[in-house]
This record gives C-alpha cells, structure tokens and sequence, in this order.
C-alpha cells in the first residue's frame, strides 16, 4: 500500500466515525432532544443589547418583533446601541422610546464594542445580545427562560432559523441552518457548544463579570465569548423551541464573505483556545476542539488526494473508463456511499426535527452538493488570505 | 461544572465505524476477485474464437478466399485483447490486486491472436502494424510511461496498429519464449513488425517507426 491509499483509509475512516457520533448521539437523546425545560413562573428583568449600524432596512421590523414578545412589558430592557449609522438607525430605535427601549449613539468601533457598550447598560439579571437584522417570535424568551434554573448554565442559544423563501440560496441555507440547529442541539449532549449566535443569544448577566466582556477585536466574537465560556466550564444549552429568525446573505459573494470571516475567525480561535485539549476539560477538549483541526486538515489532504488520482491517472484508463468506473466500485464506493447515506439521514432528521419546517426535496438533495463547493471556496480564501496576512475586515 | 469524556459514546462510534470498514474491506475484495474472474471468463471466451480461426485457416489449407472473414475476426479479437490488457493493468496498478496466473492465461491468449495476426497479415496482404511491448513490473522504471507514449503514438497516426505486451518477470512461459525469439535484453524494449528497438522510445520516435515498418 502506498501512502496515499493509507492517508484516503484513514479520511474514510475518520468520516464514518464523525458521522457516526453524531447518529449515536441523536439515537441515545431521539425521545427527549425536542422537548422544551420544564415550564417556570421566574421572570426576570431581561435586557436585550442590539447593536446597530446603518440597519435601517430591518431594524423597525427587528424592534417591532422584540416588543410584541410574550413578556411583562416592564421586566424587558430593550437597549439598542446605534455604532456610528450614516443613516437614520438612531431615529428608528428612537421610535420606540415609549414602548421601553432605550437609544445610545456612539462613535463606530465595530460589533464587539457596541456590544460591550450595551453590556454596561444592561439592568438585567439575564441579558441577551441580538443582531438588528434579526426576529423574535412571540413565545421565543419563556421558551429560553427555564434553561436558567440550572445554576451551571451561563448561555442559552436558540433555534436560529431562516424564513422560507423563494431564492435557492436562501433555501439552502434554511436547510443548513437547520442542520446547524441540530448539529449543535446534539453537540450540547457532551457539553460542546461552541457559539452563542449573534441573531440571538441568552446569557446570565453575571457570566460577562467571570469572564469578561465581548472580544472587540474578534471577527467571530459569538463563536468566541462561547469558547471563553466553555474554557471556564460553565455549560451552553441549546433550545430548539425558541425560534429566531434572521437575514442571511443573498447572494453567493456575500454568503462567500460571511464564510471567509468564519473560517478565518473560528480558526483562529479555535487556535487560541487549544490549551483546551486536555481531558480536565472533557468531550469539549478532547474531542471537539482537536475534531475542527483535523477536519480542516481531512478537507485539504482530501483536496490533494482528489489531484494527486486526477494526475497519476494511467494514460490507457481512457479507453476502458467504462470498465475501470466498474472495477473502482470497491471499498471506497461502500464507505463513501455509506457516509453519503447517514450524512443524508442526519440531514432528514434535522428538518423532520421542526414539525411545521418544510423543504423541498430538491433542495435537500443539492445541498451536500452546493456546500462541497463552497466549503472549497471559503477554505482556499482563508488559506489565501491568511498567507497574504490580509487585514480583518468585515 | 465538572466535565467528563463520554468514552463509551467514542467506542461505540469506533466499533460501528470500524464494522462498516471491514465490511467495506469484504465488499471491496469480493468485487475485485468478481473483476478477475469476469476477466478470466472473458479471456477463455475470445481464445475459442482465436481457436475457429485457426481451425478454418488449416481446413482451407491457407487459401486466402477467406480473408475478409479473417480481417474482420481478428480486428475485434485484438481489440478485445488489448482490452483485457488494460484492466489487467487498472487492477494491478490501481486496485493493488496481482494475480499472476491471470496475467499468464491473459499472455497466452496475446501469443495466440498475435501469430495468428501475423500469420493472416502475410497471408492476405494486410498493411496493418504489429507492436509488442516487453515491459516488467518488478525492475523496469520507465515501462509504464512507454506503455503511454506507445498509445500516445498510436493515437496520433492513421495505420492500423495492434498492440501486444509482455511482461517479462513473472514466470510466464510463453512471455519467455517470445523474449527469446526477439532477442530482448532490456526492459523497455519494443518490437514492431518483427524488428527489436531497445531502450526507451518516445510517441514522436515511435511514430517514425511505424511509419517506416513494412
């Protein structure tokens, strides 16, 4: 055996057994992972921080969401903080000074400042951070709520989703968020989620104190500020009952943007966090945070793989490619198809696992298809653009 | 919150993804063994019709009132040959799967068609180019970039060229007896329309060749 079939063994082998956690952990929790927390009658004051800058076009919509949620209209603190908008952000938020929401302008330091800035205004014992491109539906806050009566739990994240529309690259990415959900409803089992999404998340006030602010130089800092709360082990959860809706990118160089800053971002602080992999710090540090760095180096060895066969391809193979497409059905045909398959299946439960989220088929079929591509995209972009040492930006 | 590893998730994700890979391993085996065999079947198939060729060469003591039917008999017999030849080949370079006696029953059948192709080619006035390749895969570097440039040649010209090839070093009698009749001493070394070139030869080369052989 030469090196390369050992190093496409072990890719197979290493996919299987990735897939296969996932599918066990969804079979050890199928009958209790949809199920909401024990309702509670604790209403606690809750501030919601909405940063903002030059949201004009859905910000109205944003607010309008925040103030017809189902709670006392006196225990919410609604704090939107306008980052230096050029457009009339301010006046907006503004608007909604009697239904309780307090305005604050500020000279433009980006996300994290305008979220640190908010953080200092919060009156809350709960606080939530929301981006202004983002909605909630009615009962989203009492479904997050009772996570808190575990005193270990400093976050909650909700079921981030995207509304169903007729662009394919909007539906595309409402299946992937779906999948995101699920993914990371199955990765709370073992105490393994790694963000707290900007469109929404739940926080106990008192974690910003333990471990400090929002970082203001991160390009990913909700993915951050959770693995600074997993380094302190306190736990993530996860619901999948309250609903968040938010804005995704509609077009393919803006969704390309997006995923460049994450893989850049997730990297390095995935990098930063590596200290983590000691087993003091459990599944998170033995097994999730060393699976992102093996995955990415699983996609590049796969990628050099793929053109090392495509080039030593003997030259005869094109005058019996029918025979030799036959004679290749072996061992890699089997796992492959048999990753392709479960990987399906792990995409059909994470849309059965919402009862009124419907997709069409078609959509689920292209999916691994379209994301192969633009998981090559993003991931040459970010080797690119960090060898080049490029700047951040977003 | 005191943290923990959840090991025996881990090692049933493990056993799982362990069975399905030996089970691939298996699926794997009993289809490149299903390839040799099907390969096998296939080969013994074309030697009987080598076979009736023969067979009607010497019942029409060599008359040459037949040779349309020898022609066009011979053309698909070579072609399948050759064929057979390259999944040999696929199997052996990129399935990893060596069977010697294969290759041997394969170099018989190779021996056969190509005398038989020599045999018809005086016999009926045929201008079409036999080429056999003495290659090996044990000790010869450069054998398998001939065995391109010789397609690579053959592709770029319009005479018929039937290829053949042997591979020296894996106990074939009949591999053997033909090394000796050319005389070949090192590997690659080719032979077109019975003269020997020895030594590596590009497409470019080899075409000159061809178009100069009788």
């Amino acid at each position: 055996m030469d090196a390369a079939t050992v190093l496409n063994y072990l890719i197979a082998f290493f996919s299987l057994f990735v897939v296969n956690v996932f599918i066990l952990l969804y079979l050890r929790n199928r009958n209790t992972y949809l199920r909401p927390p024990e309702k509670t009658d604790w209403e606690p004051v809750i501030s919601v921080v909405i940063p903002a800058y030059n949201e004009s076009r859905y910000l109205r919509d944003c607010l309008e969401s925040v103030v017809s949620v189902d709670y006392p209209e006196e225990k919410l603190d609604i704090i939107v903080v306008d980052d230096g908008s050029t457009d009339n952000t301010l006046e907006i938020a503004r608007e909604f000074r009697e239904k309780g929401a307090r305005a604050f302008s500020k000279e433009n330091k980006g996300k994290g400042a305008a979220l640190n800035f908010g953080l200092e205004k919060a009156r809350g014992e709960l606080v939530a951070t929301m981006d202004a491109d983002s909605y909630l539906t009615r009962n989203t806050i009492r479904e997050l709520i009772p996570h808190f009566l575990d005193r270990d739990v400093m976050a909650v994240t909700p079921a981030v989703k995207v509304r169903p529309d007729n662009s394919w690259i909007k539906e595309l990415q409402r299946v992937e968020y779906l999948m995101i959900l699920f993914s990371r409803k199955l990765l709370s089992y073992i105490d393994s989620v790694p963000v707290t999404p900007g469109p929404f998340s739940m926080f106990r006030a008192k974690v910003f104190d333990e471990v400090g602010d929002f970082d203001e130089h991160n390009l990913v800092e909700d993915q951050e500020i959770a693995l600074r709360i997993q380094s302190h082990n306190y736990k993530i959860r996860s619901s999948m009952t309250a609903d968040v809706y938010t804005e995704p990118p509609e077009n393919i160089k803006d969704l390309l943007r997006q995923r460049v800053r994450w893989q850049r971002g997730g990297f390095r602080n995935y990098w930063k966090y590596k200290f983590m992999i000691k087993p003091e710090f459990g599944d998170f540090g033995m097994y999730f945070v060393p699976l992102n760095f093996a995955t990415i180096t699983a996609f590049f060895l796969l990628i050099g793989l793929m053109l090392y066969s495509t080039f030593t391809t003997p030259y005869y193979v094109q005058y019996i490619w029918l025979d030799a497409f036959g004679m290749s059905m072996g061992f890699f045909t089997f796992v492959g198809a048999f990753v392709i398959l479960a990987s399906l299946l792990f995409l059909y439960l994470s849309v059965k696992s919402f009862r009124d989220e419907k997709v069409k088929l078609r959509y689920l079929l292209s999916f691994m298809v379209f994301y192969w591509y633009l998981m090559i995209g993003y991931n040459f972009l970010f080797v690119w653009k960090e060898l080049k040492k490029e700047g951040f930006s977003w | 919150m005191k943290r923990k590893m959840s090991l025996s998730l881990y090692g049933a994700a493990f056993l799982i993804s362990l069975a399905v890979f030996i089970a691939g391993v298996f699926v794997g085996s009993v289809l490149d063994t299903t390839s040799t065999q099907t390969i096998s079947e296939e080969i013994s198939r074309v030697s009987e019709r080598v076979s009736s060729v023969q067979l009607l060469l010497l019942m029409e003591a060599n008359s040459s009132s037949f040779c349309p039917v020898y022609l066009s008999e011979l053309e698909s017999i070579d072609e399948d040959v050759e064929n057979f030849g390259h999944r040999l080949s696929y199997l052996e370079s990129e399935k990893n799967v060596h069977d010697v006696e294969l290759k041997k029953q394969y170099f018989v059948l190779e021996a056969e068609s190509y005398l038989l192709s020599q045999k018809v080619r005086g016999l009926c006035g045929d201008d079409s180019v036999l080429l056999v390749h003495f290659y090996s895969n044990s000790n010869c570097s450069r054998c398998e970039e001939q065995g391109a440039e010789i397609l690579r040649a053959r592709d770029g010209l319009d005479r018929n060229v039937k290829l053949f090839s042997f591979d020296g070093d894996i106990g074939s009698p009949v591999a053997e007896a033909f090394m000796n009749r050319y005389n070949i001493r090192t590997y690659p070394s080719v032979v077109i329309n019975g003269k020997r070139y020895s030594g590596f030869r590009s497409a470019e080369e080899l075409q000159e060749l061809i178009s100069e052989a009788q």
